[in-house]
């Protein structure tokens, strides 16, 4: 068995509770190291890329990594890795924090699960050191039906005892929003509807206590390495996160007319001030969190006051518990999706709302662009829902509140801005915020064209995390409102570069640290499993990972003509900076190119 | 010319804009720590750290401390790791 891994995954079928423990070989391993990619390739292996997202025997794979567990920062993490049900395309989400660490110590490198309970269930898998392998059961959560995440993840762990960590799923999950995430600790599996894939199989929450470690290679090498780069990430490629989170990046975007405005009409919001971090910390009181073993405490939490959501009870119908009116994680997509995408000005309106979708179980980024999407159909009078206006906070929460119950319009809207499109009709397709179904990110594709470059082909359709593209814009490589095909090999390394990361795990957040990133990934992947792995090796095997996704798609019916984006932005000029216009012949030289340099 | 600070710039230099006079870059940078001492992070010498970037007029990001600067130029500084 390889250092740094248990060599072997769970295969639980919840239809009945069968359990296998199968063998991971080290080949395997070392071709897709863990995380994203280990999940991709026993999906690949399953062969199910042409099942129904939401089929009972469509696999939803909880990938770890040979990081997890060691005294590397931010290597607690785990991905959440199945078809997607908004895209019906590959998706890989990651989370962070002690469920990483804790169901690792089960006993295997991933858990791959099929099959549908016959009630509500918590699936639980724990270990016990020298006590003879994981043992697997499924318990009745009847009585969490429609708790929120947070809830019942106390709930469980109040039930199951407090060394149980616990992933869930919302209202949103149990409802099958094709957008639901799964939480842990706070944090998000986020994108593109593991929660619902959870849903579908009956399964609220997993909960896992684990006692078996693996043995590292090399630990002092382990512990001097861990020293270096948590000293390292104390300094100033990280400041923006401690300092301020991402949500410092509301105020740098608008400055560059490239933060998205009432459903990407314009780049700029009028009231982006109020909804900063430099003005939220004004008022607020706030705290920093990290995830376990993260030494940068990118999370930023603002307080909300009682008073705060109970001036928008009324219109959304909601009863916070006094308990819930704490506090809440800040990041810049939220505030975008949630504030300048669907016009809200209101700050507090806009942290409750982010904290609805916590709570709920909801993709902020789909959701608020769903809702923004939503609001320019009907003010286009193509969605006879009149109360769906640009900045009501009252239509925002209402809308949230809707989806995550598939109540009236929310029903719709559950579907993602897409298959909402499709019902809608109008040709509203061409404003809807959506790539391959997945709605778009904070990123303005006409102002950050690289990053147009990075949504259009990106295997899980539009993203910031799979593809670093924009990182390219905010440089002095490409001109970022004018690209030529020079941008496409940048954006490529990009995509490489997280999927490398994504599968070792390391937060992203690091990669201004590393002055050779594939370098010290071999170094660090040599301290734990003992590989003499180089620097080119990885890079081949980030782009193995890449490849295998679009393998995946393949099987599932991708065509290069998906390989695009909606036909507002290549249409129309953005109306705040006329000098930010993406053709569409422009945008089909990129694809083709990014398609060449990838040997599609 | 203007220099407008973003982000982490603008927390450690305290304001949100300054007016600098300078004919290069890299002694506007000089100037800026000279003024600012809070931004001993920022600034190393004429350049600015890599982890930080300036952006001129919106247009063009620069890095080379000889890049000429016009009086009218608003020189933008934020930090290199845009997105997250």
């Amino acid at each position: 068995m390889p250092f740094g891994y248990h060599a072997a995954y769970l295969h639980i079928d919840v239809t009945d509770g069968h359990v296998d423990r199968l063998p991971l070989d080290e080949s395997t391993l070392r071709q897709f190291i863990g995380g994203s990619g280990l999940g991709v390739r026993l999906l690949l292996d399953a062969g199910t890329a042409h099942l129904d997202a939401l089929a009972p025997e469509a696999p939803l794979v909880f990938a770890f990594s040979p990081l997890v567990g060691s005294p590397l920062t931010t290597s607690a993490k785990f991905a959440v890795v199945s078809k997607s049900p908004l895209t019906n395309r590959i998706n890989d989400s990651l989370a962070s924090s002690g469920f990483a660490v804790a169901g690792k110590q089960c006993g295997c490198d991933a858990i791959v699960i099929v099959g549908r309970a016959s009630e509500l269930s918590v699936l639980v898998i724990e270990n016990d050191r020298g006590g003879g392998g994981p043992r697997v059961r499924l318990e009745s959560a009847a009585e969490c039906r429609g708790a929120t995440c947070q809830d019942t993840e106390a709930h469980l762990r109040a039930r199951l005892g407090r060394e149980y960590r616990v992933a869930s799923i919302g209202p949103a999950g149990e409802q099958l929003v094709r957008y639901a995430t799964i939480s842990h600790d706070g944090r998000h599996a986020g994108r593109g509807g593991s929660g619902a894939v959870l849903g579908s199989k009956n399964i609220k929450a997993i909960a896992v206590r684990g006692r078996e470690r693996v043995a590292w290679a090399h630990p002092e090498t382990l512990t001097t390495l861990s020293r270096d780069l948590s000293k390292r990430s104390f300094g100033p490629a990280t400041a923006k996160y401690r300092e301020l989170g991402t949500a410092t990046n509301l105020l740098t975007f608008n400055r560059f007319n490239a933060l998205p405005t009432r459903n990407f009409q314009t780049g700029s919001f009028e009231a982006a001030a109020n909804l900063s971090p430099e003005q939220l910390s004004v008022t607020r009181s706030k705290t920093r969190d990290s995830c376990v073993t993260c030494t940068i405490g990118c999370e930023h939490i603002y307080s909300i006051l009682p008073a705060d959501a109970g001036s928008h009870k009324s219109g959304s119908g909601f009863r916070p518990h006094a308990e819930e009116t704490t506090g809440v994680r800040v990041e810049y997509e939220s505030l975008f999706a949630l504030g300048s995408l669907c016009g809200i000005s209101d700050a507090d309106a806009v942290l409750w709302a982010s904290r609805r979708c916590d709570e709920l179980g909801l993709d902020t980024i789909s959701a608020g662009g769903t809702i923004a999407f939503a609001m320019e159909c009907a003010e286009r009078g193509w969605l006879d829902e009149p109360w769906l206006k640009f900045g009501s906070a009252d239509a925002l929460l209402r809308a949230l509140e809707a989806i995550a119950a598939r109540d009236g319009v929310g029903d719709l809207l559950a579907e993602g801005s897409r298959r909402a499109a499709q019902a809608i009709g109008h040709n509203s397709i061409a404003i809807a915020p959506q790539v391959k179904g997945l709605e778009i990110p904070g990123y303005e594709p006409r102002a950050l064209q690289t990053m147009a470059l990075g949504f259009a082909v990106g295997p899980r359709g539009a993203d910031h995390n799979r593809s670093g593209a924009y990182e390219v814009d905010f440089s002095d490589k490409v001109d970022r409102r004018n690209v030529t095909l020079e941008a496409v090999r940048h954006a490529i390394d990009t995509e490489d570069r997280a999927a490398l990361m994504d599968s070792l795990i390391v937060c992203k957040f690091l990669r201004g640290v590393f002055s050779d990133f594939y370098a010290e990934a071999a170094d660090m992947l040599h301290a734990v499993t003992g590989w003499n792995a180089t620097a080119a090796e990885l890079l081949d095997t980030a782009r193995r990972i890449v490849a295998a996704k679009r393998e995946f798609n393949l099987l599932a019916g991708w065509t290069p003509a998906e390989d695009t984006l909606p036909e507002r932005f290549l249409s129309t000029p953005l109306p705040d900076d006329p000098a930010a216009s993406l053709s569409r012949t422009r945008l089909n030289e990129l694809v083709a190119e990014y398609h060449r340099q990838r040997g599609v | 010319m203007q220099v407008e600070f973003l982000g982490v710039s603008r927390q450690r230099a305290g304001v949100a804009e300054l007016v600098v006079e300078a004919e290069t870059l890299g002694q506007l940078l000089a100037s800026l720590a000279d003024r600012l001492p809070s931004l001993s992070e920022v600034i190393l010498g004429d350049r600015l750290h890599p982890a930080f970037v300036a952006n001129l007029n919106g247009d063009q990001f620069i890095r080379d401390p000889k890049t000429r600067l016009q009086r009218d130029d608003c020189v933008l500084i934020l930090a290199a790791d845009a997105g997250g």
